[in-house]
């Protein structure tokens, strides 16, 4: 079942890096719809653009060129406050160095982006330890991020990004920092709690065990698209 | 009756007339004369020679030229000092005028009013009983009759008299007074502090004829506070002049020379 | 949240933290017993002041500016009736301690058993009164080394002198004294004068007046001051040395005597009507000077009376000008600790901004708002600014505690005979608090930079950082 809004959707979207003198293009002209509730995955070389395009849409940064529309809002609209406001609301973020607040337990890095949004504190406390336990970390939510392995970090940055129920989450190379069997428990996590959760993924990487549980495969390089691939929904 | 009888009733008449004459005079009059015997009253000059002795010895001297006159209004006297001895003080000058005093210096052509609080101390004093008149301004009483030694160990036949000060020009706050009868020559006196410590003790000696009058050339002024400390005053040379009044001004002392 | 990270991070480097939190506790200690000092030393000033001249002074409309060095003619005539008026007056008579006339004065002193003479100034007192003068200690600063006793009321010609008068009048020996006396043979006028050929004189005889002279014969010492009258007439007084104590300064210790009020006047106006320098007040306390004087000031004017009203303040050029100084070293010491202060905690929070760059991406990543960013590492600088003044305040304290109890003495410019130091912080709550803010306030300013510069990371550049 094909869904009629994208939550995400380039448009001839361009982005251009100025190094001195020389203007890096780093995005040329990429347009793409995705639909909700997908798992999608961007492939490519290093330097193809693909962070790029996954900054773009994370709204973390902005286009030189072309719209950016996320969730049906056009982010070219949006001062950086407002923007700020939307990416808590409806953005989630995985990074491949888990990039988790050092001096923070896992229970309060998973509670943090909550904190953005004005939940009570009852909801909030609800909501953490729910995604802990759907992530398998309740034992270990006191803990800094200092005493958990690779694996057991993830599944925070899992939680933290899925805690607030976004409509996207944007992750960049979630496994690359990961050894093969702690990449395919992540795998398969990530595959369940975006079903459950009903929200779109978005990943670039280069994992092929990745690549092959995605519902849309876009291929990127040197800037644009080259190819596109989409399984059926069952 | 007998020539005896009427000598010796003459002689008692005589006697009654001269004690009778010598009453009337009261303690004023015998003050005021006693400044007539110290003071001719026209402006005079005269050399004046101070040296100062500590228990005998002498250690300074100073030689003035003094010019005095009378202000008909206060009926006392104004005084030009000048320095003529030594060569170091030769030229300075002092200008007295009632309780105001002066002091003039050729190096630096200035003068400057010294207030009396500056005077206070030491032999700088000794001028301001050089001139005074002192039947202007202390009161006298009479005390009684008393022979006293004089400075040369005579005896003499005095009256004693108290002076107080009549008025806030006085220096001393009482004087004790000693006066020779019949010549009315002064001889002794004490200086007494508004306190009634006594400060001086002068003595007048060496009488001599000048300036129209049988005069003392000598006064001997001893220290009450310190006795060893004394100091002569002799004066020579006394002579009239005609003194003009512009010259008891502090501007006209540049121009005053000794002669 | 914030706060929590803002500590947590704090502690995190602990190494940074705690130079950072010394140099600001530093910085506070610094100004805190410097003031604490210059509070005590004022206080010495303001207490030596007041119990001599106390902390209000009447007299004679414009004795203050022309009156020195002629006290005669500068004098408060009909002083009993404006005592009088003082003492009934309902602002005045509840925060008055002493009400006292006091006579000023100047002259010679002589010893003549020794001829030794010195110029003097000397202040008249009513002798109960000057006890009660003497014992004025509202802040505890008193110089224990000066006595609180008066002069002896059973006579009035009965003095009190410093230990330093005595030595230069040559009394150490008679009064038994612990001092030296000067050597006998002291320098000889000379004469300008050829005087080696006049002859002696024999004077003897003639000075058979038994002037009761200073210092021979009688019981007790006496010394003579000479001084004029206003009309100019030399006088004299023979001053009874009741006491000789230590007088606090050098200057004053070696020209200065208390006498008794009525000798004083005999000296100074002699056959004139006996007048007064000064109507003096002591408070009980120092707060009060500023309503005393006004009140004062409508009362002169409200009965025309020909009179001035004056504080210590401005009697006393010499306290003012000590606390300006004070102030203005202060202010300099102030501002190099502000430096130090801006200095550390900018270096301590730039370090940590960089060390944090891929945190800042994160979070902002995840929602958090420029200005949030900014207010996070304000947060920790003003955090640290917190704690290092706090600490700073209590090792103050433990610092000025350990001094006072330690016993240690000093000597203030001026003075004689070393006193305990003291340190008065504990009465000073607003050097406290003013401090211990503008530390804090100064370390927010350090970060304030740093915190900017974090807050404009873009976040793309930030997460790129590892």
């Amino acid at each position: 079942m094909a869904e009629s809004n994208p939550v995400v959707r380039l448009t001839n979207v361009a982005r251009t890096y100025r190094a001195g003198r020389l203007e890096v293009p780093a995005v040329r002209g990429v347009s793409l719809a995705i639909p909700a509730r997908r798992f999608t995955t961007v492939i490519g070389p290093s330097g193809s653009g693909k962070t790029t395009l996954l900054n773009l849409m994370g709204c973390l940064d902005r286009p030189t060129g072309g719209s950016v529309e996320i969730a049906g809002q056009d982010i070219g609209l949006l001062p950086d406050k407002l923007l700020s406001d939307f990416r808590a609301h409806t953005i989630g973020f995985i990074f491949q160095a888990f990039s988790l607040i050092p001096v923070l337990s896992a229970y309060e890095n998973v509670e943090y982006p909550l904190l953005l949004t004005g939940m009570s504190a009852t909801a909030r406390r609800r909501a953490t330890l729910d995604i802990l336990e759907a992530v398998g970390l309740t034992g270990q939510q006191s803990q800094r991020p200092n005493e958990l392995s690779g694996g057991q970090k993830q599944r925070v940055a899992i939680a933290r990004a899925l805690v607030k129920q976004p409509a996207l989450v944007l992750a960049d190379e979630p496994t690359a920092n990961l050894d093969t069997v702690t990449g395919a428990t992540i795998i398969a996590l990530m595959r369940r709690m975006q079903t459950e959760a009903h929200t779109t993924f978005v990943f670039s990487t280069h994992d092929p065990q990745l690549i092959g549980h995605a519902d849309e495969v876009y291929a990127i390089r040197d800037g644009i698209l080259v190819d596109h691939k989409s399984e059926a929904t069952p | 009756m007998c020539n005896a009888a009427r000598r010796a009733f003459s002689g008692v008449l005589l006697a009654l007339l001269f004690t009778a004459s010598a009453a009337a005079e009261s303690a004023q009059d015998i003050v005021a004369g006693a400044d007539r015997v110290r003071n001719p009253d026209k402006p005079w000059h005269v050399t004046v020679t101070t040296t100062a002795y500590t228990s005998g010895k002498p250690t300074d001297r100073n030689v003035f030229s003094v010019y005095a006159k009378i202000d008909p209004a206060t009926r006392q006297f104004r005084d030009i000092v000048l320095y003529v001895d030594p060569p170091r003080d030769a030229g300075k000058m002092v200008l007295f005028r009632g309780t105001t005093l002066w002091f003039y210096d050729p190096a630096s052509k200035d003068s400057i009013r010294i207030p009396p609080q500056e005077m206070i101390a030491g032999q700088a004093s000794a001028g301001d009983l050089l001139v005074e008149n002192l039947a202007v301004d202390y009161t006298a009483t009479l005390l009684g009759d008393e022979t006293i030694d004089d400075a040369e160990r005579k005896t003499r036949d005095c009256w004693h008299l108290e002076l107080k000060a009549a008025n806030e020009a006085a220096t001393y706050n009482r004087v004790e007074y000693w006066v020779e009868k019949t010549s009315h020559d002064p001889i002794k006196a004490k200086f007494f502090s508004d306190s009634g410590r006594q400060l001086k003790t002068l003595y007048y000696r060496k009488f001599a004829p000048s300036l129209d009058g049988i005069r003392p050339m000598q006064a001997i002024i001893i220290d009450a506070v310190d006795p060893t400390l004394v100091t002569t005053l002799d004066f020579s040379g006394g002579d009239y002049r005609d003194i003009p009044d512009f010259w008891f001004q502090r501007d006209y002392l540049p121009h005053v020379k000794a002669e | 949240m914030m706060l929590r990270i803002a500590f947590r991070n704090i502690l995190r480097n602990a190494r940074r933290s705690t130079m950072t939190v010394l140099a600001i506790a530093v910085g506070v200690i610094a100004l805190l017993v410097f003031g604490a000092y210059a509070q005590y030393d004022l206080y010495l000033l303001q207490t030596t002041a007041v119990e001599r001249s106390g902390h209000l002074q009447v007299s004679r409309a414009g004795a203050l500016d022309f009156g020195s060095g002629n006290p005669a003619i500068w004098g408060m005539g009909d002083h009993q009736a404006v005592m009088q008026l003082i003492a009934g007056d309902p602002v005045l008579a509840p925060m008055t301690a002493v009400l006292t006339p006091v006579q000023f004065l100047d002259g010679v002193a002589e010893y003549p058993p020794n001829k030794l003479s010195r110029t003097f100034f000397a202040a008249g007192y009513v002798p109960a009164d000057l006890s009660r003068l003497k014992r004025w200690d509202e802040y505890g600063a008193r110089d224990p080394n000066m006595s609180t006793r008066g002069l002896d009321p059973s006579d009035s010609s009965s003095g009190i002198m410093g230990l330093g008068f005595a030595r230069l009048l040559g009394l150490c020996r008679r009064l038994h004294l612990r001092c030296q006396d000067p050597p006998a043979n002291s320098p000889i006028h000379e004469s300008a004068a050829d005087i080696s050929s006049l002859p002696s004189q024999d004077f003897s005889g003639l000075a058979e007046t038994a002037v009761p002279a200073a210092g021979h014969g009688a019981r007790a010492t006496t010394i003579d001051l000479l001084s004029a009258t206003a009309s100019g007439a030399p006088n004299i007084v023979s001053m009874k040395i009741g006491r000789v104590e230590p007088q606090g300064s050098k200057e004053m210790d070696e020209n200065y005597l208390q006498l008794n009020l009525a000798q004083a006047q005999q000296l100074v106006y002699g056959r004139g009507t006996h007048k007064v320098s000064a109507i003096i007040l002591q408070l009980h306390r120092s707060e009060d000077t500023a309503t005393g004087l006004a009140r004062l000031k409508a009362l002169i004017r409200q009965h025309r009376l020909p009179l001035e009203a004056h504080d210590y303040y401005e009697i006393n050029s010499y306290y003012g000008q000590t606390e300006g100084f004070f102030n203005a070293v202060f202010s300099f010491i102030a501002v190099i600790m502000g430096v130090i202060v801006l200095f550390t905690v900018s270096n301590a929070m730039s370090m940590s901004v960089v060390e944090r760059t891929d945190e800042i991406g994160t979070v902002r990543a995840l929602g958090v708002r420029r200005g949030g960013i900014r207010r996070q590492f304000l947060l920790e600088g003003i955090l640290i600014g917190l704690l290092g003044a706090t600490l700073g305040v209590a090792l103050a304290f433990a610092v000025t505690g350990l001094i006072n109890i330690s016993g240690m003495t000093w000597l203030p410019p001026g003075d004689i005979n070393p006193i305990p130091l003291k340190l008065y912080l504990v009465g000073a709550p607003g050097l406290i608090v003013s401090v211990w803010a503008a530390l804090i306030v100064a370390a927010a300013l350090a970060a304030l930079l740093p915190a900017n510069r974090a807050a404009r990371l873009p976040i793309v550049d930030a997460l790129r950082h590892v």
